[in-house]
């Protein structure tokens, strides 16, 4: 089409300039019309409820490693002994070899990578597998740091954790032992001075667990119990809305552990060179009945009572600790339990089939919890209030209820969520996460700090060490870790006794 | 003014192709701006690819990251504004394509990189974002401004002078 040469503006020309402008006329029309509706849906409750915005901040993420450099040893190395080096910034050489890939890092290698270097130094490691004591060495002394921290010596291999303890040469404990050793090394830790981070659940019995918080009072040590989830945001939010009583008062909580393979039932294979030579069978042993030497029980110490603690402390502290987080529960005043073992045929004193009730008359409330290991169905724990339903796990669902009268009003529909938090899709854009469906991963291993996707175990060591180094006390500390066994303990109880098990609050005693 | 050759049907088609696209950033731009919570933060720290640590680092530094903030969704609502009237829609062109080049180099589909968690679809190495640049490139070197669009009354500006 020829367009005519002219410098004078012709009526046609001032038409033809301005012929998409309407387009704008359109385009706000549309834009309001749309604010306005999404008011009305997604952002309702943002809106109308105030819950916090989706960009939840967690504060270990902020904390400085700046300050005084802490020199750390490793207590026993088996299966969450390199996760937890991981997140202390140490990573197996193999591990991160594997996960290269033309040279570039995967994204779990560049995760571990991108952590903050935490300050720190591992001066000694021990293991009552000499081989496991190595291999802590090794990873110790692996160039795979995160943070960009620079490759540590081999750190001394000690005979025991009491030769550990001796030596001047730490200020902190890791003990990532079996669960019949936590109560004596971190009472031996405590008195020798030392900083503890104890892997849950924090003592088999409420007897210990009462010991170990009064030791570490009054040493005045800084004791974290290694229930990471105390960093996820998801529970940051269902705290916040607990708290802002979206969900009104609550009647019931729910909880589950759903698993279906002989790992989740604690099969864990022994290795293959394993024997009387590199193991120290009386030290692993400790105060608990002499036999003769089992790889079994060694290997696969949580199928026994004697060494474990069950389902209830190996699985339930996860979710225990989690409401207790939320609500503020503390111990229970009557535990029931029931189950058996029908599944697992191997040895084992263990139930495969549990299921305990934890009552709170005075918060008006109770808290169950069900566990088998031959389904692994995920079933969310869930708050049940009197006006809205919470599924709580790596994201957060708020439900109306169709009886209540706060939420009438709305014509809400009670299959519809009230609200959702999903940290996946706000990892990707902030904007459209208010109408991102709600995901029902599990995700025990990260959290999410302002749309960044964090190890949860990192925060959790990270904000250990914060608090040794600033003298305060950590998010899951001793008093936290005493209302923890001292409710799991309660459940084995009744579970092994086949009674009513009472606490006895004032005189902190089981009856 | 120029000399172009377009038949009215490839105008036709030309200047509906820009005002789509400018509706698309004006959009893309307003709901960040009137959404106060917005920040690139999390897109920037789900960075990956080759220049993931640049990214990463923009979002660590929260002066930056204003900066980043405010030139983003600004950018993306004047790109869209120019597009939809027609008014220095070659710069809009050029502007646009920076920005859409940003969003591409720092989440590119490519082999052994993880689809971003809600892509709404599957990838290899061409994405939205990738068509959607080479769109604005072949839209700045077909310009319409001129014909349909404020432009055109900025040329008889420029010939009167």
């Amino acid at each position: 089409m020829e367009e005519k040469k002219s410098n004078k503006i012709s009526r046609r020309d001032t038409l033809k300039a301005l012929v998409t402008l309407p387009v704008l006329g359109y385009f706000a029309n549309r834009f309001y019309v749309k604010y306005e509706n999404d008011l009305s849906s997604s952002d309702f409750t943002r809106m109308k409820l105030e819950v916090a915005d989706t960009s939840i901040q967690i504060p270990a993420a902020g904390y400085s490693s700046k300050g005084k450099q802490i020199r750390l040893g490793i207590v026993g190395n088996g299966f969450r002994g390199p996760q937890v080096l991981r997140s202390l910034g140490f990573a197996e050489k193999e591990w991160s070899e594997d996960k290269i890939k033309n040279g570039v890092p995967g994204p779990r290698l560049q995760s571990f990578l991108d952590q903050e270097d935490l300050n720190i130094v591992i001066t000694g490691v021990c293991d009552t597998f000499s081989q496991r004591a190595e291999e802590a060495a090794d990873i110790v002394s692996s160039p795979f740091r995160s943070g960009g921290a620079k490759q540590l010596n081999r750190p001394k291999i000690y005979a025991n954790y009491r030769e550990m303890l001796a030596d001047d040469n730490l200020d902190a404990v890791v003990i990532l032992t079996p669960d019949h050793w936590h109560a004596k090394m971190a009472i031996d830790a405590a008195r020798a001075g030392k900083h503890v981070y104890l892997e849950k659940p924090m003592c088999q019995t409420a007897e210990e667990a009462k010991l170990l918080r009064d030791v570490t009072l009054e040493t005045g040590i800084i004791l974290q119990v290694g229930h990471q989830n105390r960093q996820q945001a998801s529970y940051i939010m269902a705290k916040e809305i607990i708290d802002k009583g979206v969900i009104g008062p609550v009647s019931l909580v729910e909880t589950y552990t759903n698993r279906n393979n002989d790992h989740g039932a604690w099969i864990r294979g022994i290795p293959k060179n394993a024997n009387a030579s590199n193991i120290n069978w009386k030290e692993f042993l400790g105060d608990k009945a002499w036999r003769e030497m089992d790889l079994d029980r060694y290997f696969n110490w949580q199928k026994w009572f004697e060494y474990g603690t069950g389902p209830a402390g190996n699985q339930f502290t996860h979710e225990f600790d989690c409401v207790n987080q939320v609500m503020d529960l503390g111990i229970p005043k009557r535990v029931i339990a029931s189950g058996g073992n029908y599944y697992f045929n191997d040895p084992r004193d263990i139930p495969d089939v549990f299921n305990a009730i934890f009552e709170y008359p005075d918060r008006g409330m109770s808290l169950t919890y069900d566990c088998t290991l031959r389904n692994s169905r995920l079933r969310d724990k869930t708050f049940l209030g009197k006006d809205a339903s919470m599924e709580v796990n790596v994201g957060v669902a708020v439900f109306p209820d169709s009886q209540s009268e706060k939420y009438k009003k709305y014509e809400l529909e009670s299959d519809t969520p009230l609200y959702t938090y999903h940290p996946k899709s706000d990892a990707v854009d902030a904007v459209t996460s208010a109408t991102a469906k709600y995901y029902h991963d599990r995700g025990f291993g990260y959290t999410y700090h302002n749309g960044k996707k964090l190890d949860a175990t990192y925060l959790h060591v990270k904000e250990w060490l914060y608090c040794i180094r600033q003298g305060i006390q950590p998010s899951c500390n001793v008093n936290r870790g005493f209302e923890e066994t001292t409710t799991f303990y309660m459940s084995n109880l009744a579970y092994l006794e086949k009674r009513v098990v009472e606490w006895d609050a004032e005189n902190e005693k089981i009856i | 003014m120029k000399n172009v050759n377009y038949t009215s049907w490839q105008i036709a088609a030309l200047v509906i192709l820009r005002v789509l696209i400018g509706w698309h950033f004006l959009y893309e731009g307003l709901v960040k701006v009137i959404n106060p919570a917005w920040s690139a933060a999390s897109f920037l720290n789900a960075a990956q690819g080759p220049f993931a640590n640049l990214f990463k680092s923009m979002a660590s530094n929260a002066a930056t990251l204003d900066v980043i903030n405010f030139c983003n969704q600004w950018g993306l609502v004047l790109v869209g504004l120019s597009l939809i009237v027609g008014l220095l829609s070659r710069w809009a062109c050029i502007g646009g394509m920076a920005l859409l080049f940003m969003y591409y180099i720092s989440n590119p589909p490519f082999i052994g990189l993880d689809a971003i968690a809600v892509a709404e679809g599957s990838y290899l190495i061409v994405n939205k974002n990738l068509i959607e640049l080479f769109t604005l490139f072949v839209l700045f070197l077909f310009p319409t401004g001129e014909i349909i669009g404020l432009d055109r009354l900025l040329a008889f500006a420029k010939l009167a002078k």
